[in-house]
């Protein structure tokens, strides 16, 4: 059975000039331990499906089922990271990652301990009581993936997660999102990343959904066979990027 | 013209009507209650002062709670936005002579005696603080970063603590600076606010509101000062002990790039010294605290987390409470709107006093003061913005003095200036002119001087690069950026005017009436003379349908006409 299914997923918002269509119909399944990307340019409504998928925002008709269940509000087996970092700036680190803890009602000493745990895991050990002020881009987005580490979610929701970083800053970030995720003793074992950036995609993901704009609706499903760590500058890399790069063209 | 505009309006004014109508209808059943005479020797100062201090802060209290509970209500959702918001703007049109029926109806019929009319006095102080705060924290939630909602809410958040750890701390920025405004505005309706009067009834309080006034009416230049004096120790040491420690700490609540203009001017500059001993005091209060606030917290975390089942029994029940006291508080409402149309009427259809007839003059001539009253304002604050924003010095030396003497109440000082100006004069006109001046001009001085020092440095630069002169940086750069802030600095600077004109254009000083003809003469003479309830009722109508026109017509125009054009982004 399918970890994630989504069946006829639609979403529509009331608009001054009648309903603005921003999903269509999107229909696919998602396995454990995949990697998934989902590209697209903007408008396409990335943004609004991993929101529909966590939980914040329902579709106004069709599907999300997890684990064969069908998903009322908010699922707490996914743990978001945003492009924003989305970071409390009158809290410190340790505050702002047990954050997510508090929300669910975690006493505070195992908050300390996870916490701590997932402080090291993001490299950022020294920085518990400083201010998101105080941090570089990177270290925010950091501290945003710590938060979201800290719940233990079996799947990771990424919204465009490293756009608002530098081409360097990105870089590492995208190879520590990778040992984390690979490394055994890791709770999250299924990831979904939204990015604008086919070479990211190709990069990362295991398969790649392809949506267009107007209203979003699925392109295309590729399956990324490459073995990690990939090499961009590679044929088959290029290959990959070309045809997403593609798709993407031909629908719009 | 929108008629949609206009009619909103229209239903404002009549909503107004209808409630005082209604109150004023009620005010003959209040009681008379016998002040104790007040003696205006000094010995009884240091009273009269704790007297008047410690209704600022009750009234404080109940205004930062009511503000947190109606701002953060008004920000769930447009449905609410659309009546709350507009209902807090008319309140804001009335001056707090219109609130002073409401007062006594209220809290001296229902509790007898001293507490009733203490009560009431902290009523009328609590209307002249509470709106702006309310405003503040409706804008505060609004700006809220979508992406910290959704984050708060994919984890699961409930509503206790996105309150704690989300909207409220969100809140405390604009909330601490707002303060500053909403005390000083109390302070400067101090004296208004001590002594009720409606028709038949006086009352007077003990405190220095009171005691000022007692003290000019009878000539007594040295108890004056003294009380001036002491008026000035207090407003001292809260800047020092209470707000410049607070300013600094809710700079630990902003958004990095929230950079609205309520960015307080607080400086160190010549105010360094005295600022140095306010963060020590603080930290020995904080100190002190610490066992209690250590208990408490002991208290608060040893009570057992709500299971989820639970926690959402609670908050269903919760929210059946909070629609049916909204629904009673509907009800309610409709059922006084009724009764106030009742009385209207019925108020409309006495004879109409003589005085009557003056009320377009009086319109027309209290406009005018305003205007060149606001002319003399802008005069002399947009040079200094302009000073302020070409010399970083000179604003960081303006800026403490001008927030000490901005938030001394002038009030205390209008027997000074009317008498002298009158000896000099010979006529109120000119002496009124000023004492408009004195509620106007600070709000348009912080506001501007906030935008001047919010034009971006790299555009001051780029200025500098292409060798603009500076009358042609002015011209270009400077002024334009300045229109947002001088439109809700003039927004707020009339707001504050009107409500001066009610002190500034009718005074008792000696036993000698001074006036003049004008809106705010008509209503003083009305509640403190002749006590007729309709002629109050009227020119306060009057002048409640020319705020609310003035605002809804002009300013909400240039509002977003200067928020569209000018906004630096």
């Amino acid at each position: 059975m399918a970890l994630l299914e989504l069946k006829k997923v639609s979403k529509s918002y009331p608009h001054s000039k009648g309903n603005l269509r921003v999903l269509e119909e999107m229909s696919f399944s998602v396995e454990r331990g995949e990697f998934i990307a989902i590209v697209g340019p903007s408008g396409c409504g990335k943004s609004t499906l991993l929101r529909i998928i966590s939980g914040i925002v329902p579709p106004t008709s069709g599907q999300v089922l997890y684990n064969g269940q069908q998903v009322d509000g908010i699922n707490p087996e996914c743990a978001m990271v945003f492009q924003s970092f989305a970071l409390l700036p009158w809290l410190s680190v340790k505050a702002n990652i047990e954050l997510g803890l508090e929300a669910r009602g975690v006493a505070p000493a195992e908050r300390e301990r996870l916490a701590t745990l997932y402080i090291d895991k993001v490299g950022l050990d020294g920085f518990e009581e400083a201010y998101p002020r105080e941090l570089s881009g990177g270290m925010k987005q950091r501290v945003g993936l710590a938060r979201a580490l800290a719940v233990e979610p079996a799947v990771l929701l990424m919204d465009e997660p490293f756009s608002a970083l530098d081409a360097l800053t990105a870089i590492g970030l995208r190879e520590e999102l990778l040992d984390i995720w690979q490394a055994p003793d890791s709770p999250v074992e299924t990831i979904m990343m939204v990015t604008h950036v086919i070479e990211e995609a190709v990069e990362l993901a295991d398969r790649i959904l392809v949506l267009t704009p107007g209203p979003g609706r699925l392109a295309g499903d590729l399956k990324v066979d490459l073995a990690r760590p990939r090499d961009r500058r590679t044929e088959p890399f290029n290959n990959l990027t070309d045809k997403v790069f593609s798709m993407i063209e031909e629908r719009a | 013209m929108n008629t949609r505009r206009l009619l909103s309006t229209a239903l404002s004014i009549f909503i107004v009507a209808a409630l005082l109508a209604l109150f004023f209808g009620f005010r003959r059943h209040a009681p008379t209650f016998h002040a104790p005479q007040l003696s205006v020797s000094t010995r009884n100062l240091p009273y009269y002062a704790f007297c008047s201090f410690y209704r600022m802060l009750a009234a404080y209290a109940v205004a930062l709670v009511f503000s947190v509970a109606y701002g953060m209500s008004a920000a769930r959702g447009p449905m609410w936005e659309r009546w709350m918001i507009p209902a807090i703007d008319i309140a804001q049109s009335v001056p707090v002579i219109g609130f002073f029926p409401a007062a006594i109806y209220f809290f001296v019929a229902f509790a007898h005696g001293r507490l009733g009319v203490e009560l009431a006095a902290i009523f009328l102080i609590f209307t002249s603080q509470a709106w702006n705060l309310a405003l503040g924290v409706f804008e505060s939630m609004r700006t809220i970063p979508g992406d910290s909602r959704d984050a708060l809410e994919a984890f699961g958040a409930g509503g206790w603590l996105r309150f704690k750890r989300l909207s409220l701390p969100a809140c405390v920025s604009k909330l601490v600076y707002n303060s500053i405004l909403s005390w000083v505005a109390g302070w400067y309706f101090l004296i208004a606010c001590e002594i009720i009067t409606a028709g038949p009834a006086r009352y007077r309080l003990p405190g220095l509101g009171s005691y000022l006034m007692e003290a000019a009416d009878r000539g007594r230049a040295a108890e004056l000062v003294a009380g001036l004096g002491a008026l000035l120790v207090i407003i001292v040491a809260m800047d020092v002990v209470v707000w410049q420690p607070l300013t600094v700490w809710a700079e630990k609540f902003r958004y990095e790039f929230a950079s609205g203009a309520a960015e307080p001017i607080r400086s160190l500059g010549m105010m360094e010294a005295l600022g140095a001993i306010g963060p020590d005091f603080y930290h020995v209060i904080h100190i002190a605290l610490r066992p209690i606030i250590g208990v408490a917290r002991a208290l608060v975390e040893a009570i057992p987390p709500l299971g989820l089942h639970r926690r959402e029994q609670l908050l269903r029940f919760g929210r059946g409470i909070g629609f049916a006291t909204i629904a009673a508080l509907w009800a309610l409402f409709l059922y006084a709107l009724l009764r106030g149309l009742v009385a209207l009427v019925s108020a409309l259809r006495t004879p109409w006093p003589a005085e009557a007839r003056l009320i377009p003059a009086a319109t027309v001539a209290s406009t005018i003061r305003m205007v060149l009253a606001y002319g003399i304002s802008l005069g002399w604050t947009l040079p200094c913005a302009l000073a302020a924003s070409d010399n970083p010095r000179f604003s960081r030396r303006l800026a403490p003095i001008a927030e000490i003497v901005g938030s001394m109440p002038a009030t205390a000082l209008f027997p000074i200036i009317v008498v002298f100006v009158i000896r000099v004069t010979g006529g109120m006109n000119l002496a009124s002119i000023l004492l408009i001046l004195t509620g106007m001009q600070w709000y348009l001085l912080f506001n501007l001087l906030a935008g001047a020092k919010q034009i971006p440095e790299d555009l001051k630069e780029a200025a500098r690069a292409y060798r603009l002169t500076r009358i042609a940086t002015w011209r270009k750069l400077t002024l334009p950026a300045l229109v947002p802030s001088i439109v809700t600095g003039s927004i707020t600077a009339w707001g504050g005017g009107w409500n001066a004109l009610i002190l500034s254009e009718y005074f008792v000083y000696r036993s000698k009436t001074y006036k003049v003809l004008g809106l705010g003469a008509l209503l003083d003479v009305a509640t403190y003379e002749t006590g007729n309830s309709l002629m109050t009722l009227l020119s306060l109508l009057s002048m409640v349908v020319v705020v609310i026109g003035l605002n809804r017509l002009i300013w909400r125009r240039m509002y977003n006409v200067a928020t569209d054009r000018y906004r630096l982004d």
